[in-house]
């Protein structure tokens, strides 16, 4: 009966033990599958995308705001550093942010903490060469947690007339592979 | 119980048990902080968040940005403690929160922006009309009355997701201590 008992005890204890790493498996997947699943959704790396006024048949991504106009550049640094160019958008809100592939927000920068007419932004993997500056007014440099992720760019519809000139200023933004020069440690 | 059967029987059983958690521990977004019926999370969208965290907000809040630049907080309940029903009719009332620009949007139960005749799904900074005293009033949910601020809510369950874009210093240190509306359920049918 004694042997009994400690035989469903630890078949319980391994059925517990599997859930648990089942769990813990899937919470830490999650965000990463995600991103995954969005970045592929975005459509081709290393190239902008501008999305037209959120509505009720945009569903590309949970929870757009309807006030925001976005345009993406899922990024893939395989193949070499990228780099993003954008016009500054200087009404209520505009910001360039990125994220990596596990969903984190690891830089973000509005127009109020820009300071020229365009902001160009380098991403960069470590270990990998860097590229030939240009002469960017105001340039970022940031170091990519991981070789695939989003940098997006948000500016808000303050109305209906001026929506074609922010179009305009988000198609104006660039993104793209970069040729590389210098070895970085 | 033959051994075969039984390990497959115990794989399986904590597999479906490690599912089931998971997917109980994923619905809705991550909330920890509250100031009224608005509640949020101090570690959206930053690299500290905790697994479940991360995880919440990237099923129902992808690419939310980090709370000093934008602080999310998501009303699921009324005043009274009620689940929010697009039948039902609400009122927001309250004054501009302390940020560079706000938003409020109405969110179905699939996370996405609700259909409607109108196009309508949030109001703003920019679009609210105030009262002479700098107030609002905004009717949510059930069909268009006579004021001048409405968010339909289509005929299920939804959520109000309120942004506030660089919020002042004093909220992002403690976004419990925010001024937000308030949200009464006025009616339902």
């Amino acid at each position: 009966m004694n042997e009994k008992r400690q035989e469903w005890l630890f078949w319980g204890a391994v059925t517990i033990l599997i859930a648990a790493i089942v769990h813990l498996g899937t919470v830490w997947l999650l965000p990463r599958v995600v991103m995954m699943r969005a970045l592929d959704r975005l459509g081709t790396p290393n190239t902008m995308h501008v999305g037209h006024r959120p509505d009720a048949t945009s569903r590309t991504i949970v929870r757009p705001s309807p006030d925001i106009l976005y345009a993406t550049c899922p990024y893939d640094l395989s193949k070499g550093p990228l780099r993003l160019t954008a016009p500054v958008v200087r009404a209520n809100y505009w910001s360039v942010s990125a994220f990596d592939g596990a969903t984190n927000n690891f830089f973000v920068k509005n127009d109020q903490q820009t300071t020229g007419n365009s902001l160009e932004v380098l991403v960069i993997r470590r270990g990998q060469t860097w590229p030939a500056l240009d002469n960017a007014v105001e340039r970022v440099i940031l170091f990519s947690p991981s070789e695939r992720g989003l940098l997006l760019i948000r500016a808000v519809i303050d109305s209906d007339k001026h929506l074609p000139a922010l179009e305009a200023a988000l198609n104006g933004a660039r993104c793209g592979t970069v040729a590389s020069a210098k070895k970085l440690r | 119980m033959n051994p075969v059967v039984r390990i497959v029987v115990v794989a399986v059983t904590g597999i479906v048990l490690g599912l089931f958690a998971t997917w109980i521990t994923m619905r809705g977004l991550p909330g920890a902080v509250s100031s009224g019926v608005w509640v949020t999370n101090l570690t959206t969208g930053s690299p500290a968040s905790d697994p479940y965290t991360r995880a919440r907000v990237a099923l129902h809040g992808l690419f939310a940005l980090n709370r000093n630049e934008t602080i999310y907080y998501t009303a699921t309940k009324d005043d009274g403690g009620e689940r929010l029903d697009g039948k039902c009719r609400y009122e927001l009332r309250g004054r501009d929160p302390n940020a560079r620009w706000w938003s409020i949007t109405a969110y179905g139960g699939d996370d996405f922006l609700i259909a409607n005749p109108q196009n309508i799904y949030s109001v703003s900074a920019t679009s609210v009309v105030r009262g002479k005293d700098g107030s609002f009033s905004v009717a949510v949910g059930g069909a268009r009355g006579p004021g001048a601020n409405w968010i339909p809510a289509g005929d299920g369950a939804f959520s109000l997701t309120l942004r506030l874009y660089n919020p002042g210093p004093e909220v992002a240190l403690d976004p419990s201590q925010a001024a937000l509306p308030s949200l009464k359920r006025i009616g339902c049918p």
